[in-house]
């Protein structure tokens, strides 16, 4: 293939190259960035190739990244903050319109050929050509991500998706966000051919070229779903789907999809135009920011996973319980080999039987599975710490025993093993005095349900350390969850600040008489995922009083004693079936309180107080780096409402309105 | 070229876990397997885009797509696409004889760097059209007129639909593998519990070494699966000793499913150099491969099947001046336990060594000590090509962690051959 010297001394991003058959090859190398973004520039320069192609039109053109195993992971989403102005950024995305409609319209075949992520913008460019191929391989997945920044696809991608996969999974990608693998993609219509592993794109991008391949727009039975009155019924039906996860009033973008589609959704023209319109206001408005915040601040916490460069193959778990059992089997999903000691075989047996189901829900596949159930060894004796690369103790929360046992680990440890700690109520150098060289020691907190919850607590203390901390971190990365750095500390970061808020709303409930469905509700109103009581219930109220009584002290004898109460009356939550609610069928049983009575936004401001002022506490003292660390922790450990950006940006902004 | 031969490098080997056919490889290609055993060497020694002088690799059962295989598992491998890649076949000798061709290029000068692989499933199975219905499809495919193609399908019966699977069997025979040792063991008289506790001590000495962590560079985890899944550290030999023979319902059976391989998929691989060439990469070298050699026994004129290994044994011995005692490990594949204890009492038998073997005295015993001491194929499995690269890969390591000596590797094959070499540690 001839370079084409001229084009590529002009291009920071792309490189062009003409082949015997007249065919021009496309490649985008994102200069400086290890993934392909279309920020601005890379956009300009597009255009500039476009005019050259409008002007000398080759026989064909392929678009593909210059990035092995990966393609375009969409709009350059540091880019979005520079927008101030709802009026400006419609303009934007006007621009970028105009330049895929330019390219769907060029007169001669155009093929894009997909290896890796591709999403967002990504998948927007590639919708505007004429066929798509993709490597039907683990690396390669199709999406759009954008409801998740608080907007919707902008560069075409409601109309085009629409027109090519059918109103109804168009609208449910965009809307779930959810990542396809290849297959589900062709199936859908997005993709046109797939790659297999000893395939080549390269030759099958040169035969599309070609036949002059076009891809298959959508039978008469999904161009149906596009009628008025269809669009209707669907779009109510999404409505309700949608609002049950995100209220509308906190999260408008799906809701502002939902309707464009339901008016326009047969005018791909009109869709456009909508996008222009609505995406440029919310990119502007205060869920998005927030939101691209937060997706930065997940970005961070993945960076701290990423710090070194150890593979983990094996893992040795000691304590076969509820955590313990569910982290061995969260490490097996993600491919590693594990070990699960615990006193005797019937005390493993439970976490076995557990760990089937889990294996059974996200394998699917059965030989998978039965993959996963050979590298999920129970280990009475321990065999298993002379080869691991990590070892978790989960055992119960006493500390002479758990002293007992680092003891015996210790001598028979890889030299470079990381060994950690599940406690979440003993202090860390009260365990690692016993041992010999107690830096080693670093505590790994999950939370409960550990497949569903991302956050894990790196725990460190003056004595740990740092490569052995930088390799627990590395460890959760490799086990796809957040690490999340914290100073051995009572409750650490979440327990502390979620302890302070479930303990005052039942102080509330005991001293005011506040009904707690009311409580729940004015949490819920301000965007957390769960209220206090239901959360309380949920966790189990022994957890909560343990929790409570070791954090709380003087000031929360009150509720202390509620908890006990309860405690001992068997009511423990959601897995006695009673707590606070009386629970049916994994749901609370909530009472119909008239709401208007109640003063919802004074409840939920005196609701939220201890919280904010517990993540004051904690970043005052120093347990965590720095404010956007604690924000992270709080809405990946917590779920605290993801578009007001954190809890201490939050109050950051509440105070600059102020 | 050189002017005197060069010693061969074995530098080490790579190879997945091995499954039982239609378990967790179930739907995994030759070529999915052979280029992940590629990549795994090129992993464990770091040669990400290298460029290799030839790979020789190969399977047993193949489609026919795969008439390149070596080459295309080159192609979807990390190794440069400027390496050859060379399909062989010699049914279980199959990587052996790859790594014995490549070492005579390396020993000879015209080569530096090469893996012998080999790999087979028995779960993919190239199931064609029988030749009556085969030849119609290509007649009908050439025919031009109505009267043409009317003419191909004339006396078509849907009988001629039925799928043709492939067997493990011997053309000529009709007998299988098993049924062929059945005969040896009878012949040879042994016994039904001298098979059993053979093939308890492989799964007892691999289960031990996979503990030890002997396999934890040899074997990488691949599609989920972490270790060879034919692996029965917890049988005994009563479970073993209640099977029902396979292979002759007679009363004087004596081979089992227990004590016969099973059909397994999986792929093994190991890298052959040049002394020059593994340190200009740095890479430390295990062992050297001295020498190999091949025989074929007539088993069509009622010679044991499996008895050629004897042959090549003895012929290599000869021709090295070697004793058989003079061995610090021996590597005999287990295609069953008998196939071992018919060569073992070949050994020791003087009339045999006169009469077949052309000998003055038996080559004599073997300290059973010594052989298998990580237990081989009736534990691990044995997918038909990948068994020799497996087994010079282990006995390599072996030798490593020894620290010096020498091995015999002994391979026997469908259509009565045998492949034997001389693995050594100065």
């Amino acid at each position: 293939m001839k370079e084409t010297a001229s084009k590529n001394t002009i291009f920071k991003h792309w490189k062009l190259s003409t082949d015997i058959d007249n065919v021009l090859w496309l490649s985008l190398d994102r200069e400086g960035e290890s993934a392909n973004s279309l920020s601005l520039e890379v956009l300009s320069e597009l255009s500039t190739v476009v005019d050259d192609l409008e002007t000398n039109a080759p026989a064909g053109l392929v678009l593909q990244s210059g990035k092995p195993g990966s393609f375009i992971v969409g709009a350059d989403v540091r880019e979005f903050d520079d927008y101030e102005d709802a009026g400006l950024a419609s303009d934007g995305i006007n621009q970028v319109h105009r330049l895929f409609n330019r390219i769907e319209a060029l007169p001669f075949p155009k093929i894009v050929a997909i290896d890796g992520i591709c999403l967002g913008g990504g998948l927007e460019l590639a919708l505007a050509f004429d066929y798509r191929i993709a490597t039907n391989v683990e690396h390669t997945r199709l999406g759009f991500p954008e409801i998740k920044l608080g907007i919707y696809p902008g560069f075409g991608g409601s109309a085009r998706s629409v027109q090519q996969a059918g109103a109804y999974n168009a609208m449910q990608l965009m809307l779930s966000t959810r990542n396809l693998r290849p297959g589900a993609a062709r199936a859908m219509g997005l993709v046109d051919e797939l790659v297999g592993p000893h395939g080549s794109l390269r030759w099958a991008a040169r035969r599309a070229v070609k036949k002059g391949r076009k891809s298959r727009k959508p039978g008469q039975l999904k161009r149906l779903q596009n009628f008025a009155p269809v669009r209707t019924q669907m779009a109510r039906m999404m409505r309700k789907q949608v609002a049950a996860r995100a209220n509308p009033e906190h999260y408008p973008a799906p809701f502002e999809l939902i309707d464009a589609w339901e008016r326009y959704g047969d005018d791909p023209q009109r869709m456009m135009a909508e996008e222009c319109d609505r995406v440029g206001k919310l990119i502007t408005g205060p869920t998005s920011k927030s939101l691209r915040r937060v997706f930065f601040l997940m970005e961070r916490l993945k960076a701290i996973g990423k710090q070194t460069d150890t593979s983990f193959r094996r893992v040795h778990v000691i304590g076969a319980g509820v955590m313990g059992g569910d982290i061995a089997a969260w490490c097996v999903v993600q491919g590693m080999e594990v070990t699960l000691q615990d006193r005797e075989l019937k005390y493993i047996e439970p976490a076995m039987k557990r760990a089937k189901s889990l294996f059974r829900k996200k394998l699917r596949d059965p030989n998978k599975v039965n993959g996963a159930l050979s590298r999920l060894q129970p280990d009475v004796e321990g065999k298993g710490v002379s080869k691991a690369d990590v070892i978790i103790e989960a055992i119960f929360e006493d500390v002479d025993a758990k002293r007992k046992l680092f003891a015996d680990i210790e001598p028979r440890m890889k030299p470079d093993a990381v060994l950690a700690t599940n406690t979440s109520a003993i202090p860390l150098d009260e365990i690692s005095s016993v041992l010999k060289k107690p830096e080693r020691l670093i505590g790994i907190h999950f939370f409960n349900p550990v497949a569903k919850m991302p956050l894990v607590e790196i725990v460190y203390d003056k004595k740990s350390d740092a490569a052995q901390v930088a390799r627990g971190a590395a460890f959760c990365g490799a086990i796809n969850r957040f690490p999340l750095p914290v100073k051995s500390s009572p409750g650490f970061l979440v327990n502390r600040v979620l302890s302070g808020y479930m303990a005052k709303a039942m102080s509330m409930h005991l001293e005011r008489n506040i009904p707690i469905e009311i409580l729940d509700k004015a949490a819920t109103s301000f965007g957390m995922p769960m209220g206090p009581v239901e959360l309380a219930d949920t966790v189990g109220l022994d957890v909560c009083m343990k929790v409570v009584t070791l954090l709380g002290g003087e000031s929360s004898k009150r509720e202390a004693a509620l908890l006990q109460e309860k405690v001992y009356a068997g009511e423990l939550g959601k897995k006695s079936g009673k707590g606070f609610y009386v629970w049916e069928k994994g749901k609370p049983k909530r009472a119909d309180n008239d709401s208007s009575q109640y003063a919802l936004e004074e409840i939920t401001e005196s609701l939220m107080q201890p919280y904010f002022e517990a993540c004051k506490a904690v970043l005052a003292e120093g347990i965590v780096e720095d404010a956007d660390v604690l924000d992270a922790g709080m809405i990946f450990g917590t779920g605290f409402a993801p578009f007001r950006g954190g809890p201490l940006y939050y109050l950051k902004q509440k105070g600059a309105e102020q | 070229m050189t002017e005197s031969l060069r010693r061969v490098a074995i530098v080490g080997g790579s190879r997945i876990p091995f499954c039982r056919s239609n378990t967790m490889y179930a739907d995994k290609s030759n070529l999915d397997m052979l280029s992940a055993v590629i990549d795994g060497i090129v992993t464990r020694f770091d040669l990400n885009g290298e460029q290799l002088d030839e790979v020789m690799a190969g399977a047993v059962m193949t489609h026919s797509r795969d008439f390149n295989l070596a080459r295309e598992a080159v192609l979807s491998s990390k190794l440069s696409p400027l390496t050859t890649g060379i399909t062989l076949q010699q049914a279980c000798g199959t990587s052996l004889q790859g790594a014995l061709t490549l070492g005579a290029k390396i020993a000879t000068g015209q080569i530096e760097s090469g893996i012998a692989a080999g790999t087979d499933t028995t779960s993919d199975a190239p199931i064609v059209f029988g030749n009556k219905f085969a030849h119609r499809m290509i007649n009908l495919s050439q025919a031009r007129t109505m009267k043409q193609r009317l003419a191909a399908l004339k006396g078509f019966s849907p009988g001629e639909l039925k799928p043709v699977s492939p067997t493990n069997g011997e053309m000529r025979t009709h007998l299988s593998m098993g049924q062929h040792c059945e005969r040896m063991a009878q012949e040879w008289q042994i016994a039904r519990e001298d098979q059993d506790q053979l093939a308890f001590d492989s799964h007892q000495k691999a289960a031990a070494a996979y503990d030890a962590g002997f396999f934890d560079e040899l074997v990488t985890p691949w599609n989920g699966v972490s270790r060879d899944n034919n692996l029965r550290p917890d049988t005994s030999l009563e479970k073993l000793s209640t099977l029902r023979t396979v292979f002759d319902k007679g009363p004087k059976a004596t081979l089992s499913a227990g004590n016969s391989t099973s059909l397994t998929d999986g792929a093994a691989a190991v890298l052959v150099c040049s002394e020059d060439w593994a340190a200009e990469h740095k890479l430390p070298v295990q062992a050297y491969l001295t020498t190999g050699r091949s025989a074929a026994v007539d088993f069509v004129n009622d010679e044991g099947l499996l008895m050629a290994p004897t042959v090549a044994v003895a012929e290599m011995l000869q021709r090295t001046g070697l004793k058989l005692q003079d061995f610090d490990f021996y590597e005999i594949h287990e295609a069953f336990a008998a196939q071992v204890l018919c060569t073992l009492k070949a050994w020791e038998s003087e009339e045999y060594c006169r009469e077949r073997l052309g000998l003055d005295k038996p080559l004599g015993s073997i300290d059973r000590e010594k052989i298998n001491i990580h237990g081989s194929s009736l534990a691990v499995g044995h997918p038909f090509a990948a068994t020799g690269a497996r087994i010079i890969s282990t006995l390599a390591q072996i030798l490593e962690e020894k620290g010096s000596g020498r091995g015999l590797i002994s391979v026997c094959t469908a259509g009565g051959m045998g492949v034997c070499a001389i693995v050594e540690r100065p």
